[in-house]
């Protein structure tokens, strides 16, 4: 997501020099080439071929347990359209990945700003929020999972302040998406935090005291000086959130399993492993997983262009 | 102003409570877990951790050691194949290498549900499934594109006057890059340890399917295997947990420091 942006000073960073050399150390793709081919074989072989994979087998009806395999056209593909639990799964997406991006956002920036002083204090404190981005995410997980169920730690905690009817937290249908998206919001706090923080720091303090000084208030010291020199920041953590919202997959798989009731916390990246891996319906779970890449892909491209385009014009 | 030390301490508390929690209950027979979760372990025990290493299925121990092989070969792998690739992308000039590296891009944003499938059909072309090896193989496909740009943006800065040098000195292309290019990488490598150390890690679909339920996992699909088996013991459950975390916690505590010391300082004058 950062390395995207890197073309631009590539661009810029090329020796100038350099150009004017000839051939001997500037090498086309003769003999230096060997050195790209370990990587790029293992990366051809689990990346590339397997895309390729996913979008023949999305054409058809392939189920290793049910041939024989024909050809299909984009039959999967409009099945898709009026398939219900397809719907609520890009709903759930859809939910979670707007509120992580949401929360983690605002929280992050929020916290950012609070721990943007130099001391002993604050630098601890950066290492509390940025924990959880380190651990694995089955193991918070698994944190949330005691903390949130229904005998869990929260719900003895509330009982012991006399709270008789808890609510269930992973358990009661209405909640349970919600549940999830404030876990993974936890989880990617601290990832934003780190991120506005370095956005923070270069923002020159002169520019702030220079306003302070014609008398514009701590707010629109903010909305005029600080935030536009945050539009980098903001353009990694919205690209990184939402591609983290698009491929749930292990906090469901690990806490809810999809439930409670019928698909209630179903997320697209969950449906497409099930329905490969627990269904067997191949084909048909590589039109989603194809569905999948194509909005992760949109995601990539476009929000990245718009933000980076709003980076330029502030 | 003065409020901010308190506010600060205030929510970094609160953000760190759910940690806090399984911190102590690791040191609390279950029955204190379910009585008082947030009070201190007094007197600890360290029953919780001694149950987790001497499981009669020894789901932790062979799932370390699962994970120790896994991440280090992978780890190793990625460094070396993907600071040539980078290395070859940042100094070649032809059009193909242009196309290589946009390719790479692309794969950094595939999400791995969509090509898990797949990746198991290739597996069984070389009959590599459900082995660490093809787990390896696996995990230095995917990741190898982030390593390559963490290494092209690093060769950038290495001096081309450096490689010059040793060439006119009568090194071959391979002794350059091996001792004169990489050495230089350093602070690369260690930003690529670091991550994919961690990402590897912590992976948990794709050993999951790779390794599949019979012939061992790593200790992080431990985690998921052993909350079924515990159900409700939480301070088991944060014993595993805690074990399966720290070896990576230490690696990163311990590599994080070289990642920002400086590169090329002082290689060439100028």
């Amino acid at each position: 997501m950062t390395q995207t942006m890197r073309p631009r000073a590539r661009v810029r960073a090329r020796p100038a020099p350099s150009r004017k050399r000839p051939g001997r150390f500037l090498p086309g793709l003769g003999r230096f080439a060997l050195f790209a081919l370990p990587g790029l074989v293992a990366y051809a072989l689990f990346v590339l071929v397997p895309i390729g994979m996913t979008a023949y087998n999305s054409l058809t009806n392939l189920n290793p347990f049910n041939p024989p395999t024909q050809f299909v056209g984009l039959r999967n593909y409009v099945s898709l359209l009026s398939d219900a639990e397809f719907g609520q799964a890009l709903l759930n997406t859809v939910i979670i990945t707007a509120i992580i991006t949401v929360l983690a956002n605002a929280g992050g920036l929020l916290i950012a700003m609070l721990l943007d002083r130099p001391t002993k204090l604050y630098v601890l404190l950066r290492g509390v929020f940025f924990t959880p981005v380190v651990l694995s995410s089955v193991v918070i997980s698994v944190i949330w999972q005691a903390i949130l169920t229904d005998d869990g730690l929260l719900n003895s905690a509330l009982r012991g302040i006399g709270i008789d009817e808890p609510p269930g937290w992973l358990s009661d249908p209405d909640i349970a998406l919600y549940s999830i998206a404030w876990i993974m919001t936890w989880q990617m706090l601290g990832f934003c935090v780190v991120v506005y923080l370095a956005g923070l720091q270069g923002v020159p303090r002169e520019l702030n005291e220079a306003a302070a000084i014609d008398g514009a208030s701590a707010l629109q010291r903010f909305r005029n000086v600080t935030w536009p020199m945050l539009a980098p920041a903001l353009t990694i953590n919205v690209v990184m959130l939402l591609i983290t919202g698009f491929k749930a997959y292990d906090q469901i798989r690990v806490i809810t399993n999809g439930g409670p009731g019928n698909g209630t916390t179903v997320t697209m990246a969950f449906q497409v492993v099930q329905t490969a891996f627990v269904s067997n319906r191949i084909g048909y779970s590589s039109a989603l997983a194809a569905v999948m890449l194509a909005i992760v892909a949109f995601i990539s491209v476009v929000v990245l262009r718009f933000l980076q385009k709003r980076e330029v014009s502030q | 102003m003065n409020a901010r030390p308190i506010v600060a301490t205030f929510v970094g508390v609160v953000f760190f409570l759910p940690l806090y929690l399984v911190l102590v209950n690791i040191f609390k027979p279950s029955a204190a877990v379910v009585a008082d979760p947030a009070g201190l372990p007094f007197p600890p025990t360290l029953d919780n951790l001694t149950a987790v290493l001497t499981r009669p299925d020894q789901l932790f121990t062979f799932g370390l050691i699962n994970s120790i092989a896994v991440t280090a070969l992978s780890v190793t792998v990625l460094t070396v194949f993907s600071a040539m690739l980078g290395h070859y992308l940042a100094r070649a000039r032809h059009w193909g290498a242009k196309v290589v590296m946009g390719t790479l891009l692309c794969g950094l944003m595939i999400p791995v549900p969509v090509i898990m499938a797949p990746i198991t059909t290739v597996l069984k072309w070389f009959d590599l499934m459900t082995t660490l090896q093809g787990l390896v193989l696996v995990n230095v496909g995917y990741y190898v594109p982030f390593g390559v740009l963490l290494f092209m943006g690093f060769v950038k800065g290495v001096p081309l006057e450096l490689e010059e040098a040793a060439s006119l000195d009568g090194a071959s292309r391979f002794r350059v890059f091996w001792q004169v290019v990489f050495p230089l990488l350093r602070p690369a490598s260690a930003s690529v340890m670091i991550f994919l150390g961690v990402w590897i890690w912590n992976d948990f679909l794709t050993p999951l399917i790779v390794l599949g339920p019979d012939s061992g996992t790593t200790v992080t699909v431990g985690v998921y295997r052993a909350i079924g088996q515990y159900q409700s013991d939480f301070g088991s459950v944060f014993a595993f947990m805690f074990l399966a975390t720290l070896p990576i916690l230490i690696f990163y505590l311990a590599l994080q420091k070289n990642f920002v010391k400086g590169l090329t300082g002082g290689a060439v004058k100028g």
